[in-house]
C-alpha cells in the first residue's frame, strides 16, 4: 500500500475543498463541471425549441411554393437565426459545454476541470451571447445565412453587427472551455491512466477541445474584420478601396470547417462508449479510433475551401482542397468499420441509448457518403447552394451531432440525476426522430440534384418545372413535425424521470469506465480517493483495471435491474 | 540633420545596444529549464531578429 | 504495481519549484501551461488578420495601392525603427526586472519594471504620432484597413499589457509575490515578450516589405 500512499501525497488535487453554500454559490454562480454541464444543458435544451421552432417555420414557408406564409424578409431572418442559434447556441454548447463538462472530468478520475472558475466564465457567456443575438429582433435581425457573407451582409448593417457581437461572445465561451479541457485532459488524468488507456469519450473530447482553442479564435478575427466593415466601414470585403468579399469566405470558413468536427467528435466518442456497453464486447480498434480523432482534428484545418469551389477560386486552389477532403473521410471511414467490428458478433441489447447509437451509424454515413460527393469540384459546382447541400449537412448534423447526443443524455442520464429514464418513451421518441428525419431530409438530396435552390422564400418557377417539388416539400414538412414531437418527448421523459424515475443506482448498464465506480449522481468532489489506473477500460473478459475505488465495486460489471425491463444478458442475476 | 536621420542613428545605436543586451540574457538564460523558460528563449530569440532588423532599417538596406 | 506506471501521468513539472511546495509547483505547472496556450490562441488571432494582409496585397495591383489617383507613400521607417527599438528595450528591462526579483532584490525590481512600464507608454504615444501622421485612412483603401486594424490591435494589447504591468507593480509592493511564489510576474513578463514579438512581425510585414 506504500506505492499507493505515495501516489496520495503526490497527487495536487488530492484534497477536497469544502462544499459549496447556499442557492447562487451551488447552483447560479457555481464553478462544479457536473453543475455547470446541467446548467448547458437547460439553456441549449431551450434555444434547441428555439433554433427547431424556426426551422418548422422555414418548413411551413415551403410547404407552398408560392411562400405566402412569412414575408420574404422574415424568411431571411428565419434561415439565418436557425442557422445561427444552432450551430453555436445548441450543438456547440451541448456537445461540449454539457457532454464534455460533464463526463471527462469523470472519466480521467478528476475533481474539476483545470481551470472551474474560467469553466463558470464560459458557460456565463452562452446566454449573454443568446441575449446580444435575440435582441436583434428589436432593431435589425440578422439576414444572410448562417455564414453572413459581405456583400449582402454589408446591406443589413445593424442586424450583421449584432450578429458578430453575439458569435464573438460565444467564440470566447468555446475558446476558453476548449483551452480548459486540454489543459484537464493533459494535466488531471488519475495515476496510471496513460494516454492509452484514456476512454474514448475523454479522446474525443481531448480532439475537440484542441480544435475549438486554436479555430474559434479564428472565427472571432473573421466576425471582427466583418463588424469593422459594417460600423466603422473598414474596406477589406469592398472591392473597390481594394478590399475582396472572397477574403471573409477564408477567414470564415477556415474556422467553420472545423467547427463541423468540433459538433462530430464527441458525438463519435459517445458511439464508442455506446457501443461496448451494449454489445458486451470490447471496443474494436481503440487506438485506431483514439488516433483518429486526433488526425480528423488536424487534418480538419486543412479543408475549408471546399466551401467555396463556386467563388472564383483558381483550379490550383480547388485540386489540393478537393484531395484532402477525400482523405479526411478516411480516418472517419476507420471508425465506422471500427464499429461495425465491435458489434459484430456481440450480443446486443437495444436499450434507447444503443438505438440511438445505431440510428447513428446509419444516418451518419449516409451524411458522410454524400459528403464525397460534394468534395468532387464539378460535382460540386452543380450541388453548391442545392438543398443537396442542405441535405448532407443535416443528415450530419442532426443525423449525426444530434443522435450522438441523445444517445449520450439516454446513457449518461441515470449517472447524472440518479435515476432512469422511461426506456419506452425513449424509444418512441427514437423511432419518431428517425422516421422525422428521413422524410425532412432525405428527399432534399433529389431535390437539390434537381436544382432546387437553397435559402429561397419561394420556389414557384422550380415547381412549375419539376412536378414532383411540391411533394416531396410537404413531406419534408410534415416530417419536419415528427422530429419536434421526439424532443418534446424527450424533454417530458428528462423532466418526469427527474422527479419519478426509477432508481438507477452506480452502475445501471453494467459500463466500465471510471465514473461508473461513483455514486449517481455523484457528490460534489466526484471522488473520495483518486483512483488508481491499470488498464484500459473495454476488456470485459477481464476485471475493472482500477484500485484504490471509492467503494467495493464487482469487478466484473453487469447490468442491474434499474436498466429492466429489458430482457437480462445471460449471466446477470 | 533631418529627423530621419536623427531617427535612424538612434535606432541604429538602440538596436545595437538593445540587441546585445538581449543576446546576453538569451545566452544565460540557455540552460535554464522549464516551460516559462523555454518560451522566453524563444520570445528574446525573435526579438533579437527584431533589432536586427531594425538595423537593417536603419541603414536603409531594407525598407523605403 | 509499478510506480513508474502510477507516475506516468506526471508531467515534468518545473524542477525549480520541487522544493518549495510540490503542491504549488503542480498549480503553476497548470497555470502557467494554460497561460502559453492562452498565448497560442492570441497568436492565432494576429494570424488571421495576418493573412487577410497578405492576401489583400498579393491581390492588389500595385502597392501602396492608389486612392483617388494617387499612389498612397510608403510609410516611414526611421520613425519605427526608433519606436520599435523602445519597445523591443522594454523587454529587456522586463527581463531584468523579473531577473531582479528572483535575487529578491525589490529596489532594482522596481526600478526595472517603472522603466518597462514608461517604455512602453512611450511606444504608444510613439504610435499616436505614428497614426496622425499617416497618408492613409482607415477607411480608404485596403492598406489603411490592415495598418490600422492591425497595429490597432497591437497597440490595444500593448495598452492593456501597461495597466497589467502597472498592477503587477502594485501588487508586488503590497507583499502578495514572494521569493520562491510570483507566478503573476512570470506571466506578465512572458505577455510582455509575446507583444513585443508579434510588434516583430508587423514591423517587418509594414514597413520592412
Amino acid at each position: 500500500m506504500h506505492a499507493a500512499t505515495t501516489v496520495h501525497a503526490d497527487h495536487v488535487h488530492d484534497h477536497i475543498h469544502p462544499a459549496p453554500e447556499g442557492f447562487i454559490r451551488k447552483y447560479v454562480f457555481s464553478t462544479d463541471h457536473k453543475v455547470i454541464a446541467f446548467q448547458y444543458f437547460f439553456v441549449g435544451l431551450f434555444f434547441l425549441f428555439i433554433s427547431g421552432s424556426f426551422a418548422l417555420l422555414i418548413r411551413l414557408q415551403l410547404f407552398d411554393p408560392a411562400g405566402k406564409f412569412l414575408s420574404f424578409d422574415t424568411y431571411d431572418s428565419m434561415f439565418t437565426m436557425h442557422g445561427t442559434v444552432g450551430v453555436w447556441l445548441v450543438v456547440i454548447p451541448l456537445v461540449t459545454g454539457a457532454l464534455g463538462n460533464f463526463i471527462m472530468p469523470l472519466q480521467i478520475g478528476a475533481r474539476d476541470v483545470a481551470f472551474p472558475w474560467l469553466n463558470m466564465l464560459s458557460f456565463w457567456l452562452f446566454p449573454v451571447a443568446g441575449l446580444i443575438l435575440f435582441s436583434s429582433f428589436f432593431f435589425m435581425t440578422p439576414h444572410a445565412g448562417w455564414t453572413e457573407y459581405p456583400p449582402i451582409s454589408l446591406s443589413y448593417g445593424v442586424g450583421t453587427a449584432l450578429w458578430c457581437a453575439a458569435i464573438i461572445c460565444i467564440g470566447i465561451s468555446s475558446t476558453l472551455t476548449g483551452l480548459n479541457f486540454t489543459m484537464t485532459v493533459v494535466k488531471l488524468r488519475a495515476p496510471g491512466m496513460t494516454w492509452t488507456r484514456m476512454p474514448l469519450f475523454t479522446w474525443a473530447t481531448f480532439a475537440t477541445a484542441l480544435v475549438n482553442m486554436i479555430a474559434t479564435v479564428a472565427l472571432s478575427a473573421a466576425l471582427l474584420a466583418l463588424f469593422l466593415a459594417v460600423v466603422f466601414n473598414v474596406p477589406f470585403f469592398d472591392p473597390a478601396r481594394g478590399g475582396a468579399p472572397v477574403l471573409y469566405q477564408h477567414m470564415f470558413w477556415f474556422y467553420s470547417h472545423p467547427a463541423v468536427y468540433i459538433f462530430i467528435l464527441p458525438a463519435f466518442g459517445v458511439i464508442s462508449e455506446v457501443l461496448p456497453t451494449f454489445t458486451r464486447r470490447p471496443i474494436f480498434g481503440y487506438k485506431v479510433i483514439a488516433f483518429s480523432s486526433l488526425a480528423i482534428a488536424i487534418l480538419g484545418f486543412a479543408v475549408w475551401a471546399h466551401h467555396m469551389f463556386p467563388s472564383g477560386i483558381s483550379p490550383w486552389l480547388q485540386l489540393p482542397f478537393m484531395i484532402i477532403t477525400y482523405a479526411i473521410g478516411v480516418p472517419t471511414g476507420l471508425k465506422v468499420f471500427s464499429w461495425l467490428a465491435t458489434l459484430w458478433g456481440g450480443r446486443i441489447r437495444f436499450t434507447t441509448s444503443m438505438l440511438y447509437a445505431l440510428g447513428f451509424l446509419i444516418a451518419f454515413t449516409f451524411g458522410g457518403i454524400t459528403g464525397i460527393f460534394l468534395a468532387a469540384v464539378p460535382a460540386d459546382l452543380h450541388e453548391h447552394g442545392s438543398y443537396f447541400v442542405v441535405g448532407h449537412f443535416h443528415y450530419v448534423v442532426a443525423g449525426g451531432a444530434v443522435l450522438g447526443f441523445l444517445a449520450a443524455v439516454t446513457y449518461w442520464f441515470p449517472k447524472a440525476t440518479g435515476r432512469m429514464l422511461n426506456e419506452r418513451l425513449g424509444k418512441l421518441g427514437f423511432w419518431l426522430f428517425m422516421i422525422g428525419l428521413t422524410g425532412t431530409f432525405l428527399p432534399m438530396h433529389w431535390l437539390g440534384l434537381e436544382g432546387m435552390p437553397r435559402r429561397y422564400a419561394s420556389y414557384t418557377y422550380f415547381a412549375a418545372t419539376h412536378p414532383d417539388a411540391v411533394f416531396w416539400n410537404r413531406v419534408e414538412t410534415f416530417s419536419a413535425f415528427f422530429m419536434a414531437a421526439s424532443i418534446a418527448l424527450l424533454t417530458i421523459n428528462v423532466v418526469w424521470s427527474l422527479w419519478r424515475g426509477r432508481v438507477a443506482g452506480r452502475n445501471p448498464w453494467g459500463a466500465r469506465t471510471l465514473e461508473w465506480t461513483i455514486d449517481s449522481p455523484p457528490p460534489y468532489y466526484n471522488f473520495k480517493k483518486i483512483p488508481i489506473v491499470f488498464g484500459r477500460p473495454y476488456d470485459y473478459t477481464e476485471p475493472l483495471p482500477y484500485q484504490n475505488l471509492d467503494h467495493d465495486v464487482d469487478p466484473y460489471p453487469a447490468p442491474t435491474a434499474a436498466s429492466f425491463p429489458l430482457p437480462a444478458p445471460a449471466g446477470a442475476g | 540633420m533631418t529627423a530621419a536621420l536623427v531617427e535612424r542613428t538612434l535606432a541604429l545605436l538602440g538596436a545595437v545596444l538593445v540587441g546585445g543586451t538581449a543576446a546576453v540574457q538569451l545566452k544565460n538564460e540557455l540552460p535554464v529549464h522549464g516551460l516559462d523558460a523555454h518560451v522566453a528563449k524563444v520570445l528574446l530569440g525573435l526579438m533579437i531578429l527584431g533589432c536586427v532588423l531594425a538595423i537593417l532599417a536603419a541603414l536603409h538596406v531594407l525598407g523605403g | 504495481m509499478a510506480v513508474s506506471a502510477l507516475n506516468a501521468t506526471h508531467e515534468a513539472v518545473d524542477a525549480r519549484y520541487n522544493d518549495v511546495d510540490p503542491v504549488y509547483a503542480q498549480t503553476r505547472d497548470i497555470r502557467l501551461t494554460g497561460f502559453v496556450l492562452a498565448l497560442g490562441a492570441d497568436c492565432v488571432l494576429f494570424s488571421s488578420f495576418i493573412f487577410a494582409y497578405l492576401y489583400l496585397r498579393t491581390s492588389a495591383p500595385a502597392w501602396p495601392p492608389f486612392v483617388d489617383g494617387h499612389q498612397l507613400p510608403r510609410l516611414d521607417t526611421s520613425f519605427a525603427a526608433l519606436n520599435s527599438i523602445v519597445l523591443f528595450g522594454s523587454g529587456v528591462t522586463m527581463h531584468y526586472a523579473l531577473e531582479n526579483w528572483k535575487h529578491l532584490k525589490k529596489a532594482a525590481f522596481n526600478g526595472w519594471l517603472i522603466a518597462t512600464i514608461v517604455l512602453g507608454a512611450l511606444f504608444l504615444l510613439g504610435q499616436a504620432h505614428e497614426y496622425l501622421s499617416a497618408a492613409m485612412t482607415w477607411q480608404g483603401s485596403s492598406f489603411g484597413a490592415s495598418f490600422f486594424t492591425l497595429t490597432g490591435m497591437h497597440g490595444f494589447h500593448v495598452f492593456i499589457g501597461v495597466i497589467y504591468l502597472i498592477t503587477l507593480f502594485i501588487q508586488a509592493n503590497r507583499g502578495v509575490y514572494t521569493g520562491s511564489k510570483y507566478f503573476g510576474l512570470t506571466a506578465g513578463t512572458l505577455y510582455w515578450h509575446f507583444v513585443d514579438v508579434i510588434w516583430v512581425f508587423l514591423f517587418f510585414l509594414f514597413y520592412l516589405w
